[in-house]
């Protein structure tokens, strides 16, 4: 029985952290083995969650064979509650649900499937759930991440990477604002923000939000305040060198200059020749090669994510 | 259109007390952000917007990292807010390196908003800090020559060659470069006039030609 001491922090809450990106093959799966891996050698109990339904390869990151039971059981009803298809990863505090061998193209999972599957997730007795979501922009893959505490968006130092990073952004934005306007006509406007080409000359946010103040004021004073509290993280991952460190800086200023969206710098991944070592073993390299480059940039990561820290540029 | 009005302080991210290497930083910083193959810009802005932004930021640059050029544009800052000010009253400490843009996109100033009230200057306070409506380029010579200013002190301070402020005086629209650049133009052209720089520039671009 745990007796809370005088001055002692409350538990924190359990909090739901997404890694997405929208390209694939950027090493998201790898990052969130490794993410939960330090979270859980830091005492936290933690749930991986192989959200990339069709492309779910978790369980080799962490050098597990396809677990039996998966997500898909779970949306499917063949498992009963979220808690049968969690399975142990083998390294304490960790465990898995896994999307292995489930063959749900992103489009089949429904919204109220969707919803159940997110509330049963919530409901996890753990302290951190890590969503590895999949590559792309579907709204399966934004739902998943509009509705964590802590969404990170992994980058490669690549143009299509970032490309679609910002793709990802301008995505999950404007589903998030689609969704609290109550007027059609305003509903219209974000929709049709959401084709680049649209003919109300919409390309960013604050574009998006001019043209509604003209007709609806107090829907775009909505707005202002749901793309305030719109916070992505960004992660770069691969990185060779200090220039490619720097990138994370830019994504931040060019994300508040030109899309006038908040974001921070959660912290970069060096590229690492261990990391690629253990991949071919199915090995996963914190485990492998703890005192590598890539596993320490992971660790200050994780812990500068638990206290709140992101890396800034001071000048 | 996401293109940034505002002063040389906030095109390279700085608080008005940076020091001379802040400046260099900073224009380091922004100059990559912007450059022609800088990975962070390269798919968000269009290849036009991307220069102008690298044009915005050198132009800061070039009067930030020169004392006696930063002293007498600071001069110019200082003489615009010395009056009633309509703006939103500026931050003087030091700021986050990164302006955050989500609050920029500014409706149209409420109506009902007052002036906010300000130590008078005697001779900026005398006169309107707002132009009659519409803002032309004969108005803005009349409120120049008023105040016995001319081209060549206001191009001085500016760094903005005369030859542009006299076509701004002239509302020769197809001599002049991009509207950025002439938004930024007039803004300082007001600025050192006193007069309120944002209504100013909104006004007098009005009339001119976009695209």
């Amino acid at each position: 029985v745990s007796q809370a001491l005088p001055g002692a922090l409350p538990r924190p809450r359990r909090q739901i952290w997404a890694l997405g990106g929208g390209k694939g093959g950027i090493g998201k799966s790898l990052l969130t083995a490794a993410m939960g891996f330090e979270l859980a050698r830091m005492g936290k109990r933690v749930i991986l969650v192989d959200a990339d339904l069709g492309g779910a390869n978790l369980h080799t990151c962490l050098g597990l064979a396809a677990p039996e039971r998966t997500l898909g059981d779970f949306i499917r009803r063949r498992a009963e509650r979220i808690e049968d298809v969690v399975v142990e990863t083998g390294v304490p505090l960790l465990r898995l649900i896994s999307g292995a061998s489930d063959f749900l193209g992103a489009a089949n999972i429904k919204y109220p499937q969707k919803v159940r599957v997110l509330n049963r997730i919530r409901a996890l007795d753990v302290d951190i759930v890590l969503l590895d979501l999949g590559a792309g922009t579907s709204y399966n893959i934004i739902d998943f991440f509009l509705v964590s505490e802590l969404g990170l968006l992994t980058v490669v130092p690549e143009p299509t990477s970032i490309e679609n990073a910002y793709r990802f952004i301008k995505s999950a934005l404007y589903r998030r604002l689609r969704h609290v306007a109550s007027n059609e006509e305003v509903r219209q406007t974000v929709e049709s923000a959401l084709d680049a080409k649209n003919s109300l000359g919409i390309r960013t946010p604050m574009d998006l939000l001019a043209a509604v103040h003209k007709s609806h004021p107090d829907a775009a004073e909505l707005f202002r305040a749901e793309i305030a509290a719109f916070r992505p993280r960004f992660v770069v991952n691969q990185v060779r060198d200090e220039g490619d460190q720097g990138i994370g800086h830019q994504l931040v200023a060019a994300c508040a200059r030109h899309l006038g969206v908040r974001s921070t710098y959660a912290g970069f991944v060096h590229y690492d020749e261990a990391v690629w070592r253990s991949v071919r073993q199915r090995r996963l390299f914190m485990i492998e090669a703890p005192r590598s480059l890539a596993a320490q940039d992971v660790a200050r990561m994780a812990r500068g994510l638990l206290q709140g820290e992101t890396l800034e540029l001071r000048w | 259109v996401s293109e940034k009005s505002g002063d040389h302080y906030d095109a390279l991210g700085l608080s008005r007390q940076a020091t001379r290497e802040q400046v260099e930083v900073a224009y380091q910083f922004f100059a990559a952000l912007y450059a022609e193959s800088a990975l962070a810009t390269y798919s968000l802005l269009e290849p036009d917007e991307r220069r102008e932004a690298r044009e915005r930021v050198r132009l800061a640059y070039e009067v930030l990292r020169d004392s006696e050029q930063r002293r007498q544009y600071d001069a110019g800052l200082g003489a615009a807010h010395a009056g009633p000010v309509l703006e939103a009253p500026r931050q003087t400490g030091p700021r986050p390196v990164f302006k955050m843009a989500a609050s920029k996109p500014a409706p149209a100033p409420a109506p009902a908003q007052r002036p906010l009230p300000s130590p008078p200057r005697p001779e900026a306070s005398a006169r309107a800090r707002i132009l009659p409506e519409p803002v032309t380029g004969p108005s803005l010579r009349k409120a120049r020559e008023e105040r016995g200013v001319s081209l060549q002190e206001i191009a001085a301070a500016t760094k903005i060659g005369v030859r542009f402020l006299d076509y701004i005086e002239s509302d020769r629209y197809a001599a002049l470069p991009a509207l950025v650049y002439v938004r930024g133009f007039v803004q300082q052209y007001a600025r050192f006039l006193g007069l309120d720089p944002q209504r100013t520039s909104e006004s007098y671009l009005l009339r001119f030609p976009r695209g």
